[in-house]
């Protein structure tokens, strides 16, 4: 966040001293959230929301905060570091968006049920497959029943000041639950606006208090020890449900005092409905969010050319402001409610509903209600729209009927002389399955399998057809495609693959493009070791029913698995469950060192010390604080029969190990495989050294190529056999992200990364040498 | 607070930057909206296309600005800008960079071309072309292309004080890196200097095309397949992604070639087009036929893969991948 954004406000509203700055909705979030100096946020990163952790971690960087910022194994795992430090007394943040909202909502009506106070930020996405990253409101609707107030916010402005709000109503006496506080993805996350700020973090804590109140549950008062969640059946549940539906509406009366206090102190104003040229209204749009403030526009037009236009948004929709809508709309005779996000089936989007709800409880059978669901995936909202939505209720009010009760708005039917056609011939099985390549099962002495594999010079495959098509839109220089190629060489026939959400997925298949010439599937970052398990069983199953034969398969298939950017942190459960139940199957991870498709956060596998956008390096804080993960050999200890690592600097290595691996995922069961690529534009590096920083990565020994084969370890290139080993900063000085490690202040960090590559060298030596470890 | 030269009737100035990713065009529409929010005084709004581009798709930055007391309420991307600055001159490939200009808006283009030339590449029927050769400031000052095309848009945007944003360069440049500075300022003034305008009068009779919506499909729920699968996979062959070099291409010299295939095993982007043939000896053999640059970003793995001198850096000159090009053979 630049601080040479601040500026004097020309117009000082209300009592405190406020300055203004020219900030995102995200970067607003964070400013809030370090003003308020929360004690915790369990974080995992998701875009949109992304950007609030790492703002706060910049901020953290150069010493502006306390906040302690805890990086998740995956959304699941955030809510529960959220929900067991909100037991401990502290106050307690997060951020999320739309899938990874849905992973944590096992945890968050614990959260809200238990009564603890926290305050997460929704940067409202759509929850959806086929994978679309942009903003609507159905990850909202998901947060509709959980017992969680919800403050909205329509642009950057009220995403701060909700977020100072909230947490004084998460803590109140009468409320006691955990706030949530939406904003728009991208339209409002994403764009800069004025917004005006307290000047004064003692200010903000004036205001919120400097500490919560006290008095409440805590689990590190041992004078006062407590059960927290017990086993609670009927009849005693309905009536701890009770108690939070009644704080819950309680909610209500205590933000407007809230509120109220604020307006008082800033100027701005947050009614429970924002009420826009409503008084005399005929027409109106119940619209949400960011486009309440679009729709503003068309009312202005509507009421310069004489018609009685109006429009409402609620700041609050949890608890529902049933009394004050039915009280808005009483003069009204129609009304286009405006849902960004469908309820499938249920004739209308959620609001809707809830307004018409609110419509027969306070006796209106007069006015018509129109429900459209409009901008879902992020579709734009542009002013026309906002008119088409008024079209269609003044249409009703002057024919006197609703023609369309429900439909949606901003679809289209599409040219069909544009249907998509093919442009590729499926690959010939002949091509792919070369002959070059092969693998021989040879007994040894001791009665074990061994495999004698051999393969050709690159040139020779050169023949073999790529599985990936160009035409991708990866970054110059990307390390995934030549590393996934490589492997994919190695594999003869038929290939099967899943790529879990990640760069190699986003970048082959932006819609309506895909750069897979073979069948490819996704599924979502946590789960493709699990969705692929279940392909290789339906092929087992259906090939032992005699179902493939229609097909005319020459051979079986081999089935990869492809993840990267972190995807064995969220989805290294998963993937052990895959392992342990041993289907044929392969798992290769591009390790790019983080999450490079969200915008270069930290995964586990980060090393220590290097920087990310989730571990800055600032006056406080130099790169990652961690050790990196050593995924190889955790998968290595669920006893699969096979696991290597390879490189694309050492190709004819990774091609025997794809071959083997291949032998395995065909014969005996699953394989795990890790390959290290480069990510120039975020391990700021040049596009041109890609495979040279590899092989420095390799003969420093921090990424050593081994395989182990039926449990037993054979390093397959030893750069100190060889006389390669460099030392570990030859490495890091060829990249931006570490280059700050060579500078005298992190000699420590530096001496504590090389003796961790050391350690792990020694023992994998060691593994080499004695076929029993 | 300054004063907008132009207004649309909602009382805003808009600009839209077209570039791609990787040339700072997102930072760039940041700077220029602090430039006018905190420098100028205005009120503004900026933000970029967001999705999956990578570095070399195409980008869109979109600033607004308009006095401070008039509320601030599109989201949606600018569709009908005052000034376009357009910072590789190869979108118009792809994109219709100048979508919705007014016949008195003012298209910036970083090109070496002339504007008339510019004005027929880019279907321009009326407006003001103004030029700059980002790039070779860039080259001679050492420094970055966006920074060049921000004392362009100065000069196009005269309600914005080029001192203010001299300033904040200084300021956040001098403590990290104070040997920057100077280029910096140096190449932002050459930048703001250099621009050749030229308008070209709409003719009579002829109307500006209507903008298209950028949220406009070219598939409807008629054509989708259902669930969003892809029945024509591979297709992203039918791209070009040529726009995404920035400068910089490999060369294939055919004689100094050993066919050892280093450069296709690292080569991201799958550009190299192999063929069988008889060897000396009369086998088949693989041989390396060249470079299929419509795919080709630029990277230069393979030159340094290359073991040979077959393959070598080269400036790109306009034209030379389009001559040199071996395309791929699909569907054999």
């Amino acid at each position: 966040m630049s601080t040479e954004t601040t500026f004097k406000s020309p117009e000082q509203l209300g009592t405190v001293e406020q300055r203004i700055v020219y900030e995102s909705g995200n970067e607003m979030a964070a400013y809030a959230a370090h003003q308020i100096n929360y004690h915790i946020m369990g974080y995992f990163p998701i875009s949109p929301s992304t950007e609030v952790a790492q703002f706060l971690d910049l901020m953290k960087a150069n010493g502006q905060h306390d906040i302690v910022l805890i990086p998740a194994d995956g959304e699941h795992g955030s809510a529960g570091i959220c929900y067991g430090a909100s037991t401990a007394g502290g106050r307690v943040f997060n951020a999320t968006s739309a899938n990874g909202f849905l992973y944590m909502i096992e945890q968050l009506p614990v959260q809200s049920g238990t009564r603890f106070p926290m305050v997460m930020n929704l940067v409202c996405r759509s929850v959806s497959g086929p994978l679309d990253i942009h903003g609507d409101h159905s990850d909202l609707y998901y947060a509709l029943n959980l017992g969680w107030p919800i403050l909205m916010c329509r642009d950057p402005q009220a995403v701060y000041d909700m977020n100072i709000m909230a947490i004084k109503l998460a803590e109140h006496k009468d409320v006691r639950l955990p706030v949530l506080v939406a904003s728009d993805g991208y339209f409002t996350s994403h764009q800069k606006r004025r917004v005006a700020t307290f000047s004064k973090r003692e200010d903000v804590h004036a205001f919120v208090g400097a500490q919560p109140p006290a008095g409440y549950a805590d689990v590190l008062d041992r004078n006062n020890p407590i059960t927290v969640g017990p086993y609670m059946n009927e009849p005693d549940y309905i009536n701890n449900c009770y108690q939070q539906s009644e704080a819950m509406y309680r909610a209500e009366t205590v933000f407007e005092e809230i509120s109220k206090e604020y307006f008082e102190l800033t100027g701005r104003e947050y009614p429970l409905l924002d009420l826009y040229r409503m008084d005399d209204a005929d027409v109106a749009v119940f619209i949400m969010n960011s486009s309440s403030e679009i729709i503003k526009d068309v009312v202005d037009h509507l009421r310069d050319n004489g018609i009685k236009a109006g429009s409402i948004a609620p700041n609050m929709i949890r608890p529902f402001p049933q009394r004050q809508i039915a009280e808005a709309l009483k003069n009204v005779k129609v009304i286009t409610v405006a849902d960004r996000a469908d309820s499938y089936g249920a004739h209308g989007g959620n609001m809707s509903h809830e307004i018409k709800s609110a419509l027969f409880t306070y006796g209106n059978h007069d006015i018509k209600v129109i429900s459209r669901v409009y901008g879902l995936g992020g579709k734009d909202f542009y002013a026309e729209d906002g008119l088409a939505m008024f079209e269609i209720a003044i249409e009703a009010m002057n024919s006197g009927k609703v023609a369309v009760p429900f439909d949606y708005f901003g679809h289209s039917a599409g040219d069909p002389s544009k249907a998509p056609q093919r442009v590729l011939e499926p690959m010939k099985y002949e091509d792919l399955n070369t002959g070059l390549i092969t693998v021989k099962e040879e007994v040894d002495e001791n009665g074990k399998i061994k495999l004698a594999v051999k393969v050709p010079p690159l040139r020779n495959l050169t023949k073999k057809p790529k599985r990936i098509a160009a035409g991708h839109g990866a970054c110059p220089g990307c390390g995934i495609f030549s590393g996934l190629e490589l492997f994919f060489k190695g594999i003869e026939g038929d290939i099967i693959y899943l790529f879990h959400t990640g760069c190699a997925m986003v970048v082959t298949t932006g819609y309506p493009y895909s750069s897979h010439k073979a069948t490819y599937i996704h599924n979502l970052f946590q789960n493709g070791a699990a969705t692929l398990s279940g392909v290789v069983e339906m092929f087992w199953e259906r090939k032992r029913r005699g179902e493939l034969e229609q097909y005319g398969l020459k051979d079986d298939f081999t089935f990869v698995m492809i993840t990267g950017d972190g995807g064995m942190d969220i989805g290294m459960g998963p993937a052990i469950g895959a392992a342990l139940r041993n289907h044929k199957m392969i798992i290769l991870e591009y390790d790019n060192e983080g999450y490079m498709n969200t915008g270069a956060q930290l995964s586990y596998s980060t090393p220590l010390g290097h920087r990310t956008s989730t571990s800055n390096v600032g006056k406080k804080q130099q790169g990652k604080l961690f050790q990196h993960k050593d995924t190889a050999q955790i998968m290595a200890s669920t006893n699969i029969p096979y696991v290597f690592t390879g490189s694309e600097a050492s190709p004819q290595d990774l091609l025997r190990k794809a071959a083997k691996a291949q032998w395995y995922a065909q014969n005996v069961g699953l394989v795990y495989g890790k390959i290290l690529i480069t990510c120039p534009l975020n391990w700021l590096s040049e596009e041109k050294d890609g495979a040279k920083i590899i092989d420095a990565a390799v003969n420093t020994c921090f990424f050593p190529l081994y395989e182990i084969e039926q449990g037993v370890t054979n390093i397959t290139y030893n750069p100190e056999d060889k006389g390669k080993r460099i030392p570990t900063l030859e490495w890091l000085n060829m990249m931006g992200k570490t280059r700050h490690m060579a500078k005298p202040e992190n000699q420590e960090r530096l001496a504590a990364f090389e003796a961790e590559v050391e350690r792990r060298w020694t023992r994998l030596k060691a593994k080499h040498e004695h076929p029993a470890l | 607070m300054s004063k907008l030269p132009q207004k649309n009737e909602l009382g805003f100035f808009e600009i839209r930057l077209e570039s791609i990713g990787g040339l700072g065009a997102n930072l760039a529409g940041k700077m220029l909206a602090e430039a006018g929010v905190v420098g100028a005084g205005l009120n503004g709004v900026s933000f970029s296309s967001y999705g999956s581009e990578k570095k070399g798709s195409p980008v869109k930055a979109h600033i607004r600005f308009c006095d401070l007391h008039t509320p601030i309420r599109a989201t949606s991307p600018v569709e009908r800008p005052h000034v376009v600055g357009i910072f590789h001159e190869a979108l118009y490939k792809t994109i219709n960079v100048v979508s919705g200009v007014y016949e008195d808006s003012i298209v910036l283009v970083n090109s070496t071309k002339t504007p008339e030339q510019l004005k027929d590449m880019m279907k321009l029927i009326g407006g003001t072309i103004a030029t700059v050769d980002a790039i070779g400031i860039a080259l001679e000052e050492n420094n970055r292309v966006n920074m060049a095309i921000m004392g362009a848009l100065h000069r196009l945007c005269p309600f914005l004080d080029p001192e203010f944003f001299k300033g904040v360069t200084r300021k956040s440049l001098e403590k990290k890196y104070p040997h920057s500075v100077e280029p910096a300022l140096r190449t932002f003034d050459r930048g703001f200097n250099e621009v050749k305008f030229q308008t070209f009068a709409l003719p009579e009779g002829v109307t500006m095309p209507e903008p298209v919506r950028q949220d406009t499909p070219t598939l409807g729920y008629e054509t989708q397949p259902m669930g969003g699968v892809i029945t024509n996979p591979g297709n992203s062959i039918l791209k070009d992604l040529s726009i995404s070099r920035q400068g910089m291409m490999p060369n294939f010299e055919e004689d100094k070639c050993i066919h050892c295939a280093a450069c296709d095993n690292v080569c991201p982007d799958f550009c190299f087009v192999w063929d069988e043939k008889a060897d000396k000896k009369g086998r088949n053999n693989m041989f390396l036929q060249g470079i299929d640059y419509q795919y080709c970003k630029g990277c230069l793995k393979c030159v340094y893969a290359c073991p040979t001198e077959a393959l070598t850096e080269l400036r790109e000159v306009d034209g030379y991948a389009d001559t040199k090009r071996i395309p791929h053979v699909f569907n054999r």
